[in-house]
């Protein structure tokens, strides 16, 4: 039970003593100084004047009380041992020529000649570089982008030559949104779609100690400086791409336009070809002897004209006396008949179009002769009568003579027969002398007109 | 064969270590990575180099500095040791702040930078108190120059 209360007695006593609430500390001024935390922090700053340098110290605390507190350097010096700072206000530096820059040094804080603390540094590992000036950014409308230039005082100074130096920057509205870039050289490209249009802007920038040699800490910031971007550039174009692009569209809608117009007539034919109608062909050939011929297929064309109908019997009678009058052509009085009927005009075209096949087939072909184009010639000639459409049955007969062959050239050689598929009349002339009443078939409605005689006509 | 064996055993060891202290090297060098001599020996080095060109215009032939003393292999730290104990005399009230910091500086800092026993004090301390000549300086500060790029490039090597 003693040795009990005793253990207790002297752990309070012992708790006591260490808390010194009862003012035991033999020392209390330096025990309280030393409770006190003298704790402190330098950088040093390189050729800040000249060939100077600055070193500077605080402390961490600032409720420290630094009435009678010294700071001292020693080491790497030149030609010294120890160099005590001066104060100003809560500061401590020193500013001289005689940092030797290579190894550690000490930094002693004495009170009263008594070191309190002391601190091992190296001066080229904490150098604060000086801050950046003359920050500018200009507008490159060309290149759309922002060339952004400062200038710094490092680069005239002999030691601390190399710096990384960091530009920030925001929109003014946006607080505490910065955007930062690392560059090395004093010249920085900012692109301008990368930034908000018709925005303000404010820009700034440190730097630091490129950590080959010297080390240390950021400097302050440069002076502010700010810009504006420019507007969106979509409304206003370029007064030549404007031209441009306008009249390249309406080039593009006047080649639509016409293209839609010259379709079918233009370009249609050229790009899909219709196949070849033969009625126009067969007029077109005609034409081109004699141009004012009216060659048609179409049956109005010759309403003027007076139109008999023959009578089949009359009709061979009337052949075989034109026959012994002109030439001993031959004709077949199915082939009168063809004729005759093929004068009807209107009808003609639907009656013989099949016409073309029987002649391929081998049938003996009714051949107009020279005479027999003759005689074809007088069947067609009464068909002339009509004063009205003179000009016009004129051309019937002509054409008609066109088609089997030019006017006097009854005898000409004829060449070999080309015939159409889609049931055209052809004249299929031989010449070997076939008997030119040589029946042809049962139908007596075909009549054949062969396109030789077209090329002989030409 | 016994005067043979006799002479290897009582003859090699002894010049072994008579020739040990000749090849071996007396300093050691830290700064051989170059950092301290390219950012601060260097400049001073150039520094005075050109304030010595401007000052005086030295003849052709060279002046003798530490003619028994070379940068040889393996003696490079005892040649600049003994180059930067030389640089201290030429420390002179005449001369200017500046001079004499950038003359410290190089003495110092290559002192600084290697860890040599000295020896032969006295005869290196005869010798530097003849020459104080600024040609002499100039010559000197060279060889000290040379004698730093052997070094870096002898390390680069390895």
């Amino acid at each position: 039970m003693t040795i009990l209360g005793t253990a207790f007695g002297m752990v309070f006593y012992l708790l006591q003593a260490v808390s010194g609430e009862s003012g035991y500390a033999q020392n209390g001024e330096f025990e309280d100084a030393e409770l006190d935390d003298y704790s402190f922090s330098c950088y040093s700053q390189l050729e800040v004047d000249g060939t100077q340098h600055l070193l500077t110290c605080a402390f961490d605390d600032p409720d420290v009380n630094s009435t009678n507190l010294e700071f001292e350097i020693c080491g790497a010096l030149l030609n010294v041992k120890c160099l005590t700072f001066d104060k100003l206000q809560e500061m401590y530096f020193i500013k001289t020529k005689k940092f030797l820059l290579i190894g550690d040094s000490e930094i002693h804080v004495k009170l009263g000649g008594k070191n309190i603390t002391s601190k091992k540094l190296n001066i080229v590992k904490i150098v604060k570089p000086e801050a950046p000036f003359d920050i500018r950014v200009i507008y490159r409308e060309g290149a759309n982008d922002f060339l952004v230039t400062f200038n710094t005082s490092h680069s005239q100074k002999k030691y601390v030559k190399e710096l990384m130096h960091e530009v920030a920057y925001r929109q003014e509205k946006n607080e505490n949104d910065w955007m930062c870039v690392n560059l090395s050289s004093t010249k920085l490209t900012l692109l301008q779609r990368k930034l908000q249009p018709d925005a303000m802007y404010e820009i700034k920038v440190r730097s630091i100690p490129n950590a080959n040699y010297f080390q240390g800490f950021w400097s302050e910031w440069s002076p502010t400086f700010h810009f504006r971007t420019p507007e969106i550039t979509g409304g206003k174009m370029d007064p030549v791409l404007l031209t441009i692009s306008i009249l390249s569209f309406f080039s593009v809608a006047l080649m639509v336009i016409l293209a839609c117009a010259l379709w079918k007539k233009r370009i249609k034919p050229i790009v899909w070809p219709s196949l070849p109608d033969h009625k126009k062909t067969l007029e077109q050939l005609c034409k081109k002897p004699k141009k004012n011929l009216n060659v048609s297929f179409n049956p109005e064309s010759f309403l003027d004209c007076q139109i008999h109908k023959v009578d089949g019997i009359q009709a061979r009678d009337e052949a075989e006396s034109f026959l012994q009058d002109t030439s001993p052509s031959q004709l077949d009085e199915s082939e009168k008949q063809r004729l005759g009927g093929g004068m009807q005009g209107p009808i003609w075209p639907s009656e013989h179009a099949a016409i073309t096949p029987k002649a391929f087939r081998g049938d003996s072909p009714f051949g107009c002769l020279a005479g027999s184009i003759s005689m074809c010639e007088a069947l067609v000639q009464p068909s002339s009568r009509s004063p009205d459409c003179r000009e016009g049955c004129k051309n019937g007969p002509h054409v008609y003579q066109g088609l089997l062959l030019g006017p006097g050239t009854t005898n000409s050689t004829v060449p070999t027969p080309s015939t159409f598929q889609s049931g055209i009349l052809t004249l299929n002339p031989t010449a070997q002398g076939q008997p030119m009443l040589t029946p042809l078939g049962s139908s007596q409605e075909e009549a054949y007109v062969t396109m030789s005689s077209f090329y002989q006509n030409q | 064969m016994f005067h043979v064996s006799f002479r290897y055993i009582f003859g090699i060891p002894p010049l072994i270590l008579v020739l040990l202290p000749v090849a071996s090297s007396d300093c050691d060098i830290e700064g051989k990575d170059g950092r301290e001599y390219q950012h601060v020996l260097m400049i001073s080095i150039n520094d005075l180099d050109t304030m010595i060109k401007n000052r005086t215009n030295c003849p052709n032939n060279e002046p003798k500095v530490l003619k028994k003393h070379a940068c040889d292999d393996n003696k490079e730290g005892m040649f600049l040791y003994r180059a930067a104990r030389k640089l201290k005399q030429f420390v002179k009230m005449n001369n200017s702040e500046d001079f004499n910091l950038h003359l410290s500086r190089v003495s110092q800092g290559t002192l600084q930078l290697l860890n040599c026993t000295p020896k032969e004090d006295n005869k290196s301390v005869k010798e530097q108190r003849k020459q104080k000549s600024l040609c002499s300086l100039g010559i000197l500060l060279q060889k000290i120059k040379t004698c730093w790029n052997k070094i870096l490039r002898g390390s680069k090597e390895h």
